[in-house]
C-alpha cells in the first residue's frame, strides 16, 4: 500500500453504480443482442475516466474503475476469463445455494418481497442464476480484457491528483463456491487451479502499478450457509483452505501492493447469522497482503472495533475500515465516520488506517445499493471525516 | 419511567407494523366504504392484544399500541379528532426540504415508492377543540384490556402542537401564537385523558426538527429556534399540571429512508428540547446521521429526575442491530447521564401510517429482541456480571 502519510487517506471496497449508457451495452451483452463493441469500448473508457475525476473531486485518495469493465459481477465477471467452466441451466445446484443460508430461512418472507423488488440478492432484477461447472483445466484466459481495465484506469488516472489506484479482482473462495466438478480430482486441485490462473490477473494489475484488492465475501458469507447444521469448526477448515490457495495465488507478489476485502454478503439483509469477526480474524490476517478492508459501519458489524483491542494487526499492514454503509440512504455525518477512524486509530496506529467503505454501491452492473447521488454524497462524508480524524489525530 | 431501576428497561417510540387484516380495514374506512364496525373493533382488539404480548415476548417493558387504532398517520389521525379546523386543499406541496434539493433524483425515485398519508392545508376557522374524545376512550380501552395480566407497562403516542399543523393557515386567532396556544389547549384533553386514565402519553413531536430542513432552508438556525420555541413553549402549556414522570417527548428528523444531510444538529436544539416538561426524552441516536450526538450529553446536562430515551436501534436499513452494539451504545450514554436515567428505546416507529412499513414486520421484531438483548448485556456491564 501507499508509503505512510502525515493524514488519513481515504478509498472504497470498488463497485460504484454504473451510467446507464454503460449499462445499455451491458444489457445487450449479457442479452446476446448485437452491439458495436468499439463503441461499447469507448464508452467504458469514457465511463471510467469520468468515475475517476468524480472519485477525485469527492476526496478519494485511492480509486478504482468502478468495476465497470466488469460483466455479472464482482466474483463472475471471472467466469469470462477462466477456461474449464460451463454454465448450465438445469436448476440443480445454482448460485442460489451459495447463500441460501439460516438467515435466509429466518427471514423468508422478507427475502421473498426484497428480491421481488431488488432482484436475487440484490443484483438487480435480470440477473441469472445458473449452475456452473468444471469441465476442463482451468486456465487464465483474460489477459486481454484485464490489459484493457489496466489501461482505462491508468489512463483515467492520468493527471488527477489520486494518490494510487487500485482493481478489484476475485479470490478462489470466491469463484462460484457452488459448483459441479467434473474435472478435477478433488476440490483442493481445483482450488488450487483457480489460484494459479487468478494469480496471472493479480500479478498483471500489480506489475501494472497498480493495487490489487482481492474481494472474497464468500469467504465470510458462507458460514450462514454452512452453520447450522454444521459446526464452526468445520466452518474453519472449509475456510483455511480457501486461504492457502489465495496465498497460493499470491504467492511472489509484494504484498504492500495488494489489500484483502472480506464481507458478509452487501444485500440488505437481516444478516443476524455471520459469523464473528473475532472468530475469523486470526484467519483473514494469515492473508498474505497489505490491508485489509472490512465491513464497520453497520450495525451488524460496526462493534467490532473492539476486535483490534486483542487482535494485532501485524507490522506493515493497513487497516481499511468500513465507515460508511450501503444498507441505509441516510448519510453517515462526518462527524461519526471521524469517531469510528480515531477509536481505530488509537488501537492500530494512526498511520495504518486508511478510510473506506464497508462495501461496493454496485456488486454487478445492475445492481444498486443506494441511488448514485447519496453513494457519491457517503464518499464525500467519508472523506470529510478522514479530514476531521486527521486533525485530532496530527494536531 | 417508574419499575425497577437495577437495569436497563426497554421502550420503543410507539408505531408497530399492523397486521395485513388490520391495514385492509381501515384502508376500507378511509375511502368512506360501508364496513362492519363491529367486526372491526372486535379485530383491532384482537390486534392490540397480539402485539402487546409479542412486545412482551420481544423483552420490551414499556409497551405501546402500536398505534393500531390511528387511521392517517401519527400526527394526522388528530386533524379528525380537532374542531375548529378545516383542511382545504393543499395550495403548496410540503415536504420540500433542502435535503430535497440536494438529491432530487433520488427523492424523485423514492417518494412514489412510498405511501404518503393525505392531508389538505389546515386552516383555524373558530375556536380549536378537542373532538375525539369517543376515539380517545376506545384507544385506551382497548389498549388498557390488552395489558391486562401482562407483565408490562403501556404507553400511548399522541402527537404534540408543532407536529400537528406543522403549517397552517389562520382566520380566526389573533396570530400564529395565539393558534399554537389554542390548539395546544385542544390536545391538552388528549394528554389529560392519558395521563389520567393511568397510562404514560407520548408526546411526539417530529416536525419540531424536520422543519428545519422543511422551511427554514437547512440553514436558518435563529429564525428556526424562534419558530420552534413557540411550539415548546405551546407544548409545555399543553402540559401544564400533568405529571412530568408520565409523560414522555420524542423528537426525531422525520423517518423517511432519505439523506439526512441537512437534518438540525441534537446540539443546537438540545436546550428548546429540554425545556419540554416530560419526565424522559426519546431521540433518535440509532441512525447516522445522528449517532455521533451521544456525544452531546457530554456537555449537555440531563436535569435530575428525567430519562433518556436514546434510540439505539434504526429502521433505515434491515439490517439488524448486533445486541453488542445495542450495549456500547447504551453504556456511553449510560456513562454519561447515569444508569438509572437510561432506556433503550428505537429511533422513530415502524409504522408512522398504517400503510407504511419501513422494514418488513419480522425484521422489526428481530430489531426489537435484539434491542432488550443489547440492554441485558448494557445491564451486566453497568450493574455487574448478577444484574438482569
Amino acid at each position: 500500500m501507499s508509503a505512510s502519510p502525515d493524514r488519513i487517506l481515504t478509498t472504497h471496497v470498488g463497485s460504484l453504480v454504473r451510467p446507464d449508457d454503460l449499462l445499455e451495452f451491458i444489457r445487450k451483452q449479457q442479452d446476446g443482442e448485437p452491439y458495436d463493441e468499439a463503441a461499447y469500448e469507448a464508452c467504458l473508457k469514457r465511463s471510467v475516466a469520468d468515475v475517476v475525476k468524480k472519485q477525485a473531486e469527492v476526496g478519494i485518495d485511492i480509486v478504482s474503475d468502478g468495476e465497470y469493465g466488469k460483466t455479472i459481477s464482482w466474483s463472475r465477471y471471472i467466469l469470462d476469463r477462466l477456461s474449464g467452466f460451463e454454465e448450465r441451466y438445469d436448476a440443480t445446484i445454482g448460485f442460489r445455494s451459495a447463500v441460501a443460508g439460516k438467515d435466509r430461512r429466518d427471514f423468508a418472507e422478507f427475502y421473498e418481497e426484497y428480491e421481488a423488488t431488488h432482484g436475487f440478492v440484490g443484483m438487480g432484477k435480470t440477473f441469472k442464476t445458473g449452475s456452473w461447472y468444471v469441465v476442463g483445466p482451468i486456465k487464465y484466459t483474460g489477459q486481454a480484457l484485464i490489459q484493457r481495465d489496466i489501461a482505462d484506469v491508468k489512463q483515467a488516472v492520468g493527471d488527477t491528483k489520486v494518490v494510487d489506484a487500485f482493481l478489484p479482482l476475485v479470490a478462489p473462495a470466491s469463484v462460484v463456491p457452488q459448483r459441479t466438478d467434473e474435472y478435477y480430482k478433488s476440490e483442493e486441485e481445483a482450488l488450487f487451479a483457480i489460484a494459479d490462473a487468478l494469480r496471472e490477473e493479480y500479478k498483471a494489475v500489480v506489475d501494472a502499478g497498480l493495487i490489487a484488492q482481492i474481494d472474497d465475501a464468500f469467504l465470510a458469507s458462507v458460514y450462514d450457509v454452512m452453520v447450522p447444521p454444521k459446526t464452526i469448526a468445520d466452518y474453519r477448515k472449509w475456510a483455511e483452505l480457501r486461504i492457502e490457495a489465495l496465498n497460493h495465488a499470491l504467492k511472489g507478489i509484494p504484498p504492500e501492493r495488494t489489500r484483502y476485502h472480506l464481507c458478509w454478503g452487501s444485500w440488505n439483509g437481516p444478516h443476524t447469522n455471520d459469523v464473528p469477526m473475532k472468530d475469523i480474524v486470526d484467519l483473514m490476517l494469515r492473508v498474505n497482503v497489505g490491508g485489509y478492508a472490512i465491513e464497520m459501519a453497520n450495525p451488524r458489524h460496526e462493534h467490532e472495533w473492539r476486535v483490534w483491542e486483542t487482535a494485532k494487526l501485524p507490522e506493515g499492514r493497513k487497516l481499511v475500515p468500513g465507515l460508511v454503509s450501503h444498507a441505509t440512504n441516510i448519510v453517515e455525518h462526518p462527524e461519526l465516520v471521524a469517531e469510528r477512524i480515531v477509536r481505530l486509530a488509537k488501537l492500530v496506529g494512526r498511520e495504518n488506517v486508511i478510510a473506506s467503505t464497508d462495501c461496493g454501491f454496485a456488486q454487478g452492473p445492475f445492481a444498486r445499493r443506494v441511488h448514485p447521488q447519496i453513494m457519491w454524497a457517503k464518499l464525500g462524508a467519508l472523506a470529510e471525516g478522514a479530514r476531521i480524524a486527521t486533525k485530532q489525530l496530527w494536531n | 419511567m417508574a419499575r425497577s431501576a437495577d437495569r436497563i428497561l426497554t421502550t420503543h417510540v410507539g408505531s408497530l407494523v399492523r397486521p395485513p387484516q388490520l391495514v385492509e380495514y381501515i384502508e376500507a374506512i378511509e375511502k368512506g366504504l360501508k364496513v362492519d364496525m363491529a367486526a372491526f373493533d372486535a379485530l383491532l382488539q384482537q390486534s392490540v392484544n397480539d402485539v402487546v404480548k409479542r412486545q412482551r415476548e420481544a423483552g420490551i417493558d414499556v409497551v405501546s399500541d402500536g398505534e393500531y387504532g390511528k387511521f392517517r398517520s401519527w400526527s394526522f389521525y388528530v386533524l379528525d379528532r380537532l374542531a375548529g379546523i378545516e383542511e382545504r386543499e393543499v395550495v403548496a406541496p410540503v415536504g420540500a426540504g433542502k435535503d430535497r434539493s440536494k438529491f432530487p433524483e433520488f427523492y424523485a425515485e423514492y417518494f412514489p415508492t412510498q405511501r404518503l398519508p393525505k392531508r389538505g392545508t389546515v386552516v383555524t376557522v373558530g375556536p380549536v377543540k378537542y373532538k375525539g374524545q369517543a376515539a380517545l376512550k376506545k384507544d385506551i380501552e382497548i389498549f388498557k384490556n390488552a395489558l391486562k395480566g401482562v407483565d408490562v407497562e403501556g404507553f400511548l403516542p399522541v402527537v404534540a402542537p408543532a407536529s400537528a399543523a406543522p403549517f397552517f393557515l389562520n382566520e380566526y386567532y389573533k396570530n400564529e401564537e395565539e393558534a399554537l396556544f389554542g390548539f395546544a389547549e385542544a390536545l391538552r384533553e388528549e394528554y389529560k385523558t392519558i395521563v389520567d386514565s393511568g397510562l404514560y402519553v407520548q408526546v411526539d413531536d417530529a416536525f419540531l426538527p424536520y422543519m428545519y430542513d422543511v422551511a427554514f432552508g437547512g440553514s436558518d438556525l435563529a429564525g428556526f429556534r424562534k419558530w420552534a420555541e413557540v411550539r415548546v413553549n405551546a407544548l409545555n402549556h399543553a402540559l401544564e399540571g400533568l405529571p412530568e414522570e408520565k409523560v414522555r417527548y420524542h423528537i426525531c428528523w422525520g423517518s423517511f429512508n432519505t439523506p439526512h444531510t441537512t437534518d438540525v444538529a441534537l446540539k443546537d436544539i438540545v436546550d428548546l428540547v429540554l425545556k419540554v416538561k416530560a419526565g424522559a426524552y426519546c431521540i433518535e441516536m440509532g441512525n447516522p446521521r445522528h449517532e455521533h450526538e451521544w456525544r452531546v450529553w457530554e456537555t449537555v446536562k440531563l436535569p435530575a429526575g428525567k430519562k433518556l430515551v436514546p434510540g439505539v436501534i434504526s429502521h433505515s436499513t434491515n439490517v439488524v442491530e448486533h445486541p453488542e452494539l445495542v450495549a456500547e451504545r447504551l453504556v456511553r450514554v449510560a456513562r454519561l447521564v447515569g444508569r438509572e436515567n437510561v432506556m433503550g428505546g428505537t429511533d422513530c416507529g415502524f409504522a408512522q401510517t398504517p400503510l407504511v412499513r419501513r422494514v418488513h414486520p419480522s425484521i422489526m421484531w428481530a430489531k426489537l429482541e435484539s434491542l432488550a438483548e443489547g440492554a441485558r448485556l448494557a445491564s451486566q456491564e453497568l450493574w455487574g456480571r448478577k444484574a438482569a
